[in-house]
C-alpha cells in the first residue's frame, strides 16, 4: 500500500504513534556482514556472529565464490522484537545475484548475526 | 494450475521478508521472550498483533482462494461461499493494514510466517472448512474480541468499531463452516470425524503451550499502550460469547478450555 502522505491537514482518525526506526547500527552491522560475504572473509564473518549463529553464517559464506560480487544492496528488513531480519542481494557483473537473508540481534552490545539463509535460486525463505 | 500448492508457491513482494515459524519462535527465545505468540505485556504488543492479524487476513484470502479451486465438484453454493469469503478477507486485509498505519506500524515491519498456511494442506473439503472456518476463524473470534476490550479500554473508538466489523464477519465465517463441514460429511460419520480431528489439531496448534485463559481468569498486568498506562490481560484468552454468536456448543468450547491449559503444541 502506498504511503498516504503528511496526514496533518486531512480530516480523519490520525496516526496514534510514530513508526520505529530502524537502528542505524544495524544497518551499518548488516553492510560489515555484506561486505565481508563479498571478500570471503569467513574470519571477520565469524567475529559478526554470536556462536550459535556462526555455523549458519559460514554455510552461507561458503556458498559465496570470492570475487565475484562487488556491489551490495538490502532489500527489505522486517523485525521480530528487537531482532531485525535483512534480505540483500550480492550483485556482479558475470553472475547471477546472490540471495541472503540474515537476522541482526545486539548481543554484548554489538549487533551480531543470529542465523542466516541462503535464499538463492528459491521463491524465498518458505521454501523447504 | 496445481492443487494444494505449497507455501512457498504464494506470491509475495521481493521487498517481504518471510520466515519459518520455527525461526521466528527461535527469535523470540533469543530475545528471552515466550516463542509462541506477542503478548500484552511486550512493548510492541498492538504494532505485532495488528501485524500478525493482517498477514493472516491475506493468508486467509488466499486459503479460501484455494478451496474454491481445489473442489471443483463440491456444490456450487459451498462454492459461491468461498468465493464471498475471499472477497470479505481481502476487505479485513484491508481494513487492519490502515490500522497499522494508524498504530505507527506498516505491512512488512515485522516478519510473516507460514503457519496458517499448513492449516489447508488437507484434500477434503469438509476438513478444509473444519480447520480454516472453524479452527482459524474461531482463534480470530478469540483474538478480535480481545482486541475490542483492550481498544475500551484505551477509549480508542477507531481499532474498537473496525475490529468489531471485521468480528461480525468473522463469526459468519465459523457459521459457514460448521454448515459445510456436516452438509458435507452427512451420512458419512468417519469423515466427519475426519474433520473435526483436522480441526482439533488447528485448535492444539494454537493453544501456545497452554498460555490461553478464559476473560475471566486472565491475570491483568499493567502495560502502556498508545500513550496511557492501564491494566490488561495477560494471555490470550478464549472469546466464549463471540464462539457461542459463530455456533459452536458450550461443549466444545470447554473442551478447548480444557485442552488450553493442558496443551503444548510445540
Amino acid at each position: 500500500m502506498g504511503d498516504l502522505g503528511d496526514r496533518v491537514n486531512v480530516m480523519g482518525p490520525q496516526p496514534m504513534a510514530k513508526r520505529s526506526e530502524i537502528p542505524a547500527a544495524m544497518l551499518e552491522a548488516a553492510r560489515r556482514v555484506l561486505e565481508g560475504l563479498a571478500a570471503g572473509d569467513a574470519t571477520g564473518l565469524a567475529a559478526l556472529a554470536v556462536p550459535s549463529g556462526a555455523g549458519e553464517l559460514a554455510a552461507v559464506a561458503a556458498a559465496v565464490m570470492p570475487g565475484t560480487y562487488d556491489q551490495h544492496r538490502i532489500i527489505a528488513t522486517a523485525r521480530i522484537n528487537d531482532h531485525h531480519y535483512v534480505k540483500a542481494r550480492l550483485h556482479g557483473p558475470r553472475t547471477e545475484a546472490f540471495t541472503v537473508q540474515f537476522r541482526l540481534g545486539e548481543y554484548a552490545g554489538e549487533w551480531r548475526v543470529w542465523e542466516a539463509m541462503n535464499l538463492t535460486g528459491k521463491r524465498g525463505a518458505w521454501a523447504r | 494450475m496445481e492443487r494444494m500448492i505449497a507455501v512457498d508457491k504464494l506470491a509475495r513482494p521481493d521487498n517481504h521478508i518471510l520466515a519459518p515459524l520455527e525461526r521466528l519462535f527461535q527469535a523470540r527465545v533469543d530475545q528471552g521472550f515466550s516463542p509462541t505468540n506477542v503478548m500484552p505485556h511486550e512493548e510492541d504488543f498492538l504494532k505485532a498483533r495488528l501485524h500478525g492479524i493482517a498477514v493472516g487476513e491475506m493468508q486467509a484470502m488466499e486459503a479460501a482462494g484455494r478451496t474454491l479451486f481445489d473442489f471443483p465438484d463440491a456444490p456450487w453454493e459451498f462454492q459461491l461461499d468461498m468465493a464471498r469469503q475471499v472477497w470479505d478477507e481481502s476487505r479485513h486485509a484491508e481494513i487492519f493494514i490502515k490500522l497499522l498505519e494508524y498504530v505507527g506500524s506498516f505491512l512488512g515491519e515485522f516478519v510473516e510466517t507460514e503457519v496458517l498456511w499448513s492449516c489447508t494442506q488437507i484434500d477434503d473439503p469438509a476438513c478444509r472448512v473444519a480447520g480454516i472456518n472453524r479452527g482459524l476463524e474461531g482463534l480470530a473470534c478469540d483474538v478480535f474480541e480481545q482486541i475490542i476490550r483492550l481498544a475500551q479500554r484505551m477509549g480508542d473508538a477507531v481499532i474498537e468499531r473496525a475490529v468489531d466489523y471485521v468480528l461480525a464477519d468473522e463469526i459468519t465465517h465459523v457459521r459457514m463452516g460448521s454448515k459445510w463441514m456436516r452438509k458435507l460429511t452427512e451420512g458419512d460419520p468417519a469423515r466427519l470425524k475426519q474433520a473435526q480431528d483436522f480441526q482439533e489439531n488447528i485448535d492444539n496448534l494454537f493453544n501456545f503451550q497452554g498460555g490461553r485463559t478464559t476473560q475471566e481468569a486472565a491475570p491483568q498486568v499493567p502495560i502502556e499502550i498508545g500513550g496511557r498506562a492501564i491494566d490488561f490481560d495477560a494471555t490470550l484468552t478464549i472469546a466464549r460469547e463471540a464462539r457461542m454468536l459463530a455456533g459452536f456448543t458450550d461443549e466444545e468450547i470447554d473442551r478447548l478450555l480444557k485442552a488450553a491449559s493442558r496443551s503444548a503444541a510445540y
